[in-house]
């Protein structure tokens, strides 16, 4: 069996779940993963109020927040299967109808 | 000297004018040692700070001695220390240039809030470090004071004036210590003295360790926003200095940080801290400690507590008349004394966020205020405050959540109900996709009522304009078993058996939009609302239709004669009597604002025989409002309050029955829900008092003031608890 290195993502964190990350604009993670979701997860690890905010009880991603990869929309791409590389970053942000 | 203080003089009024290459722009601030200006540096482009020294700064020291002393604070280069740039001479005055450093006193800053003990324990290691490398430097400050160390925005200390107090003798510090003036009057010393340590009182020049003393009255300050030793007059505050105990630190400062504060604080040299280093240490071992003994879960999200800061809060009184007012953008908090002639507002509170209930919740002794807040972004959290506003729970994870099996997602809680006031742990929560949640632990749990969640006609219930929601949720007042809910658009609901078992009561009420007029189910209801004195007479504003039950919902009939339009939204019953329902009629479904421009609250008061238009005080003309379900709410004094909010952010009033109305405030978002309660006895009086057996109350009363006071007071064990009040 072929354990895969952890790989480190860095995700940005917009302004209203800041309070949740102690106040960090960027938070780095690390994950045995290669998934949107495995990344996500060891950020709820770490943040666990992120989790609701950002992910329905369903586990998607809520209708009015981007999560993007580099710059590319994971709704668009693989939704939460979207692969990752290490290093890569991953901003949550606000969808532009959702306020 | 006179030369001297002329010279300072001159230098006061260069505001415009240039020191060196430092153009002075504005002057921020002034104290004993002189005047600070804000000024911009013109070589290196920069904005500075520049202080010029007072007269008074030279009146016991030599010129040559202080400059020796400013250079050497200059030489300090640390992170948590104000740095000074340059020491300036002009003619026989000095200026400083410093770094200028935006932020807020840590002494200001306790006053005006809380500070947690963590951000207590940060502070004081940064302070421990700045005073740690002036000291191994030999500088001592002298004169650390709680207006002398800065917090930044970023959560930075800055120790300001290193070295840069002047030195009192010995006979200025006895004129101190035997002053009987007011403190208050004395400003050269109000801010100093406070911090000042016996031995410096005692006559003795200032050391490391009077430092070290002030470092301590700071920490008992940010702690508990109040110095350790008080007194009115210098002479007084002095006494307490050299001979008293420090006030004892309240029990919620922890053991560890209360230690370091107290052993800061001996009037002993030997007994004190001899180092600034191993203050620092200490702290830095409780930071670790603290980070080790949190909970997982806890640490890395702080606290569970949402502060909102930049809102003046209301201070709420006993038997203050609180109106609670939810709207699409955050939550609005009234209130007033009980003649209800003057409001005062607070808000936005969750601004941005949807707020479609709130409710006071006053039983077990409580006076908690529960809000539900939806952002469109973050999802939908239910919320609580214990002190009117000033502090909410921000959870950590959604309170209410769909079991992963039935694929559905919270969209919005409608409707927080509370449940008997013998049963102070027990809510209800309707939501959207509809559906009830209940808890039984003060909302610390929740769980879908499964009774109704599973009933077979849930698949065919279609959601109406505003989504598939259950918005009303009505307990009986003496029938524990028995719940009635309205969902739109699947009609009412009703159990008998405590929410195991809900059938659909619904005979009688028309549709419009299915080819069936009267189906057992599938009705778009409004509103319902029942009196707790007749429990099981209900009052009902359907889509198209408004109906009234006496059999507890077996059976409705049609009691819309003579009104402008049947088609409505909010509904309030009348507390005193329950013949007595207000509405305020739309015009159509397609048309939903009031008809012909007239904003009319029509009332019945023969149980919908007859319906009277109320106007006095409303928009005649041009005034197409819209009042939405939960709009409207009537309280329960006498005579009695209404109080209506409009989707166009007006909120209207009458404190007399709907005789007269007056437009109470306007310019809010749109107002989705209104709420309202007498505060119940406050501190000192918090013991829950028995629910008394109410009166049967047949037509409105005349009373006295002295009997409108007992019915106050007897109402705050019964209907403004919640639960058993009719619909908000």
């Amino acid at each position: 069996m072929t354990v895969e290195p952890p790989m480190t993502v860095n995700f940005w964190i917009p302004g209203p779940l800041r309070s949740m990350t102690a106040g960090h604009s960027q938070v780095d993670v690390e994950t045995s993963g290669v998934t949107l979701r495995d990344a996500l997860e060891a950020l709820f690890a770490a943040h666990p109020a992120i989790r609701d905010r950002v992910l329905t009880e369903r586990g998607e991603i809520r209708e009015h927040v981007n999560v993007f990869v580099g710059n590319k929309l994971a709704r668009l791409g693989g939704g939460l299967a979207t692969p990752l590389a290490d290093g890569v970053e991953i901003s949550i942000l606000p969808a532009i109808n959702g306020g | 000297m006179a030369s001297c203080a002329a010279q300072f003089n001159a230098l006061f009024v260069m505001i415009g004018e240039k020191l060196g290459h430092y153009r002075l722009t504005a002057k921020i601030g002034e104290g004993g040692m002189g005047v600070v200006y804000r000024a911009r540096d013109e070589e290196l482009n920069r904005d500075v700070a520049v202080k010029v020294l007072a007269a008074s700064m030279l009146e016991h020291l030599s010129k040559d001695h202080l400059l020796k002393e400013a250079q050497t604070a200059s030489a300090l280069n640390h992170p948590n220390i104000c740095t000074i740039y340059q020491v300036g001479r002009v003619d026989n005055g000095f200026y400083l240039v410093m770094e200028l450093v935006d932020g807020q006193p840590l002494s200001e800053m306790a006053r005006k809030t809380q500070l947690t003990t963590e951000a207590v324990t940060r502070y004081g290691v940064q302070i421990a470090d700045a005073l740690a490398h002036a000291h191994d430097r030999q500088i001592v400050h002298r004169d650390l004071k709680g207006a002398n160390v800065v917090i930044t925005p970023d959560g930075r200390v800055k120790v300001l004036d290193f070295g840069l107090a002047r030195r009192l003798d010995k006979a200025t510090v006895e004129t101190i210590t035997r002053s009987l003036a007011s403190l208050e009057r004395d400003r050269s010393i109000v801010g100093t003295l406070p911090y000042m340590a016996p031995e410096v009182l005692a006559g003795e020049t200032g050391s490391y360790q009077s430092d070290i003393w002030a470092l301590g009255v700071l920490l008992y300050e940010a702690v508990t926003g109040q110095l350790p030793f008080s007194g009115s007059t210098p002479y007084g505050l002095s006494a307490a200095i050299l001979h008293e105990l420090p006030k004892p630190l309240p029990s919620s400062v922890p053991p560890g940080l209360s230690a370091v504060i107290i052993r800061c604080l001996a009037k002993g040299l030997t007994d004190r801290f001899q180092r600034a280093s191993e203050i620092r240490s200490a702290l830095e071992t409780i930071q670790s400690a603290a980070i080790v003994s949190q909970p997982r879960r806890e640490e890395p999200t702080g606290s569970r507590t949402l502060v909102l800061r930049g809102i003046r809060h209301l201070d709420v009184k006993n038997r203050d008349v609180l109106l609670l007012l939810g709207t699409t953008k955050g939550a609005f908090l009234a209130k007033s004394k009980s003649d209800r002639k003057h409001w005062e507002v607070a808000g936005p509170y969750f601004h941005g966020h949807a707020v479609y209930s709130l409710a006071y919740d006053s039983r077990g002794g409580r006076h908690r205020i529960w809000a539900s807040t939806g952002s469109p972004l973050w999802g939908t959290y239910l919320r609580s405050s214990d002190d009117f506003g000033k502090t909410w729970t921000n959870p950590l994870e959604a309170n209410l959540k769909f079991p992963p099996e039935s694929g559905l997602a919270l969209k919005n809680i409608w409707k927080i109900a509370l449940g008997p006031s013998e049963a102070p742990d027990q809510l209800y929560c309707g939501v959207e996709p509809a559906a009830l949640f209940e808890s039984h632990d003060a909302g610390e749990s929740w769980s879908l009522v499964r009774g109704l969640f599973d009933h077979p006609h849930r698949p065919r219930w279609m959601p109406g304009q505003g989504g598939l929601c259950l918005h009303t949720i009505l307990l009986h007042p003496t029938d524990s078993g028995r719940m009635h809910a309205g969902i739109s658009a699947g009609g009412v609901y009703r159990t008998d058996d405590g929410g195991r078992t809900w059938q659909a009561r619904n005979r009688g009420i028309r549709v419009t939009f299915m080819p069936e007029r009267f189906p057992e189910f599938g009705q778009c209801v409004h509103k319902i609302v029942r009196h707790p004195d007749r429990p099981d007479r209900l009052f009902l504003q359907n889509h198209w239709g408004l109906y009234r039950s006496d059999d507890g919902a077996d059976t409705w009939n049609d009691i819309a004669h003579g009104l402008p339009s049947d088609f409505g939204f909010a509904m309030a019953s009348d507390p005193h009597d329950p013949d007595c329902i207000y509405i305020v009629p739309m015009e159509s479904d397609e048309f939903r604002c009031t008809p012909e421009g007239c904003l009319r609250v029509y009332r019945t008061q023969n149980a919908g025989a007859s319906w009277e238009p109320l106007t006095r005080g409303l928009p005649q003309q041009g005034a197409y409002e819209t009042v939405l379900r939960d709009g409207m709410v009537t309280d329960a004094l006498d005579p009695l309050g209404i109080y209506f909010g409009t989707r166009s952010g007006k909120l209207y009033a009458s404190r007399d029955a709907g005789k007269t109305w007056k437009e109470l405030i306007s310019g809010l978002p749109q107002i989705v829900c209104v709420a309202t309660a007498v505060v119940a006895e406050m501190a000192g009086d918090s013991t829950p008092r028995p629910a008394e057996k109410r009166r049967p109350i047949k037509k409105r009363r005349r009373v006295s003031p002295t009997s409108a006071k007992s019915s106050i007071s007897k109402r705050k064990s019964t209907r403004v608890t919640g639960s058993k009040r009719s619909r908000r």
